[in-house]
């Protein structure tokens, strides 16, 4: 779960990471009451990248300028979001500009320490000027110090870049972060540093134990996608946490991904493995998925049984009346096979919106057959390759005529 | 540690979390398949029995009740594994498998730099663990999709290693052993260190790689294939086509950090098959071509030893 910029600056101030005088803007009339001395700056609060770029950032001098210039950035889209919000900041003049982060490389199973002495809005982060150190055991001191030194930084800035890189540590552990990063950290004319900007990434499975940052999660307009599927999302539980830049997808309330696709043919399938592997063969055979669902036992579906995960599956998908084929590809054990024909049963005799034929792809290395209910909208196959080339036969009978 | 392979039917096997619905099914699952499960662990059960496994309240517990437990594998809700893991290696267990999904990556992180020191083998998270079929089970693999031969499967799934797995019953390739290493965001045991093992594994004669979208442990795996690996080796990659950015479920397939500045996404299909492509390990596009693939290259191999 990403934080929007003046969720990041709290928690930077609340581990001692310098940061400016700021308010949050809910409307542009808050303006009036700006506590934060002129001149100022108004950022749009967007989960987006490229914010300063796309026009996002306004500098002024006194509040009828800065009206007028909240009431445009509550209007500017960035890549096509909207912001949740603005944050006038106190202007800031830098003499240097560093970049700091520290993320979780994930190959290593190491936190790194990452920077470079040339931040700012045309940081790369594959330069040489990028620096690293990986944190391979207990972190201590030295670890950010020794980033500082790399980075080139001399004199006393060595002790304050490294002391701002403890506590970006110190908060990447406690809060459980992907990674957190400081781009710019200025370096004022009096040789202190401020960070000006921030980034701050929770890990999507440990939000479940912090209720405090789960919180944070934005329910506004600044996640809301024009002309995508997004209209149809339901709400997403709390406890759950949403990608970290709009994407049309669903979390149950169960903790099962719906995953948005805009084609023909919906895909369920248990494991995530299994429906990476379905959509690429589907594709493959020139269909177009309409959604992907996983009901395997990822998260907080662990506890369930693989019965329960289809009904619940299925009763995700069953107002779906926009798609022209369902392909269920199930494998599952024998010891879970008992409750597979049991889960799909009901759903075809009750079927609302979801008229279609469906697929249903599963395993028949299970001592005694699943009694299916007999449908005629229902194929049943043990072969992954016929159930896709069905699906798509379905979906798209005259591109498999002309393909032929 | 060295690169020996020491899961077989002879290892001494604890389950933590043995009460819970998962622990408690696959249990006596792998104990009926021929593994010796000795004992459970689940504290304020002492004295219950999970089948006919003996259950206690402490790791400890068991260990002076069951003498040379070497194994344990933990079904333990995602935020109690990294506590269940680090009692294990407390009381000297060395091989420890991860089941449970969803486990914090900073609480990985602690652990691995734990098993490193105590020379501990973690496998997992999110892993349906290891199967040696017709010997032992040690985990939740659906042992019907297997059956004994000389192909080893290494996979970062689940489902997906038992769809492989039934394909090459179905052509006739048995296996060697199944291992998955787990979809979780970071995980104990590499690709590399299981090519390793499978390499010095009488049993095993060809590798099948089932990797996907997400991190660069396939790019790691096909260089180190290159440099020291001499069976045959081929692989599949799940993934081509989910768009950038979107997970899927497995919480290590995602594409690239998103921070300011990252020209080059990590975790990319085409840096994968690229990789694959520059160690010369062939790319099965469907999981269907794998058996086909596997056949080539044995017999391949085969004419190159014969000339």
């Amino acid at each position: 779960m990403n934080l929007l910029e003046y969720q990041a600056k709290d928690l930077f101030r609340q581990v001692g990471i310098p940061v400016l005088p700021s308010q949050r803007i809910d409307r542009p009339q808050d303006i009036k009451h700006l506590t934060v001395p002129y001149p100022i700056v108004l950022k749009s609060q967007v989960y987006a990248g490229g914010r300063a770029k796309a026009g996002g950032i306004r500098f002024v001098e006194n509040t009828i300028d800065a009206v007028a210039a909240a009431q445009t950035l509550f209007n500017l889209q960035i890549h096509r979001q909207l912001p949740a919000a603005l944050l006038a900041e106190a202007k800031y003049t830098s003499a240097q500009e560093l970049y700091l982060a520290v993320v979780l490389d994930q190959t290593q199973g190491r936190p790194v320490l990452l920077g470079s002495a040339k931040g700012g809005v045309n940081v790369e982060l594959n330069s040489q000027h990028m620096k690293q150190v990986v944190v391979d055991q207990d972190f201590s001191a030295f670890y950010a110090r020794r980033l500082g030194v790399l980075m080139g930084v001399q004199g006393d800035l060595i002790r304050q870049v490294s002391h701002v890189v403890e506590r970006m540590y110190r908060l990447f552990m406690q809060c459980d972060l992907d990674w957190v990063e400081i781009n710019p950290l200025a370096v004022g004319k009096d040789g202190a540093v401020m960070a000006l900007d921030g980034k701050v990434a929770i890990n999507d499975d440990a939000l479940g134990r912090h209720a405090e940052l789960a919180k944070l999660r934005f329910f506004g307009t600044a996640e809301r996608v024009p002309n995508l599927a997004a209209d149809r999302l339901a709400p997403v539980p709390q406890s759950v946490s949403p990608s970290p830049l709009p994407t049309a997808e669903t979390i149950t309330p169960e903790g099962m991904r719906l995953v948005e696709l805009g084609g023909s043919i919906g895909i369920l399938c248990n494991g995530a493995g299994l429906v990476m592997a379905t959509l690429d063969m589907v594709m493959q055979a020139e269909g177009t998925p309409a959604f992907a669902l996983n009901v395997g036992s990822d998260g907080l579906l662990m506890s369930l049984p693989l019965e329960k995960r289809i009904a619940l599956g299925l009763d995700a998908i069953q107002h779906r009346s926009d798609i022209k084929v369902v392909l269920l590809n199930l494998l599952y054990g024998e010891v879970e096979r008992h409750g597979v024909g049991a889960a799909i049963a009901p759903f075809l005799q009750r079927r609302d919106g979801l008229r279609c034929p469906i697929i249903l792809r599963w395993s028949g290395m299970a001592k005694d057959a699943v009694e299916f209910p007999t449908d005629s909208n229902l194929h049943v196959f043990e072969d992954l390759d016929e159930a896709i080339a069905k699906a798509v036969a379905l979906a798209y009978p005259a591109v498999v005529r002309n393909a032929r | 540690m060295d690169g020996s392979l020491k899961f077989t039917a002879e290892n001494k096997v604890l389950i933590q979390g043995i009460t819970n619905s998962l622990g408690a099914t696959y249990a006596p699952l792998m104990q009926a398949y021929g593994t010796q499960v000795v004992a459970g662990v689940e504290a304020g059960h002492r004295g219950e029995r999970v089948g006919d496994i003996p259950v206690f309240d402490l790791v400890e517990h068991a260990l002076e009740a069951v003498t040379d437990i070497d194994t344990t594998v933990i079904f333990s809700p995602p935020y109690e594994v990294l506590d269940a893991a680090l009692e294990a290696i407390a009381a000297g267990i060395r091989q420890i498998i991860l089941i449970s999904s969803g486990v914090p990556p900073l609480d990985m992180v602690r652990l691995l730099r734990k098993a490193e020191q105590a020379e501990t083998l973690i496998v997992g998270s999110d892993s349906p663990g290891i199967i040696i079929p017709g010997e032992v089970l040690l985990g939740t693999h659906p042992a019907e999709f297997y059956t004994p031969g000389n192909i080893g499967i290494i996979s970062r799934s689940g489902t997906l290693t038992y769809e492989v797995a039934l394909q090459l019953t179905q052509a006739g390739l048995g296996q060697s052993i199944a291992v998955s290493i787990g979809s979780d965001r970071v995980v104990g045991s590499s690709f590399q260190q299981w090519l390793q093992m499978l390499e010095e594994d009488e049993q095993t004669e060809a590798i099948v790689l089932i990797g996907s979208i997400g991190g660069d442990g396939e790019e790691v795996a096909a260089r180190y294939v290159q440099e020291a690996i001499d069976k045959p080796v081929v692989a599949y990659l799940a993934g081509r086509t989910v768009p950038r950015d979107q997970p899927m479920g497995h919480a290590g397939a995602v594409i690239a950090p998103r921070l300011s500045g990252w020209e080059e996404a990590i975790g990319t299909p085409e840096s994968k098959i690229a990789a694959f492509k520059a160690a010369n390990i062939p790319l099965a596009n469907r999981p269907s071509e794998i058996p086909g693939l596997l056949q080539n290259h044995l017999a391949q191999t085969l004419a190159e030893i014969a000339s």
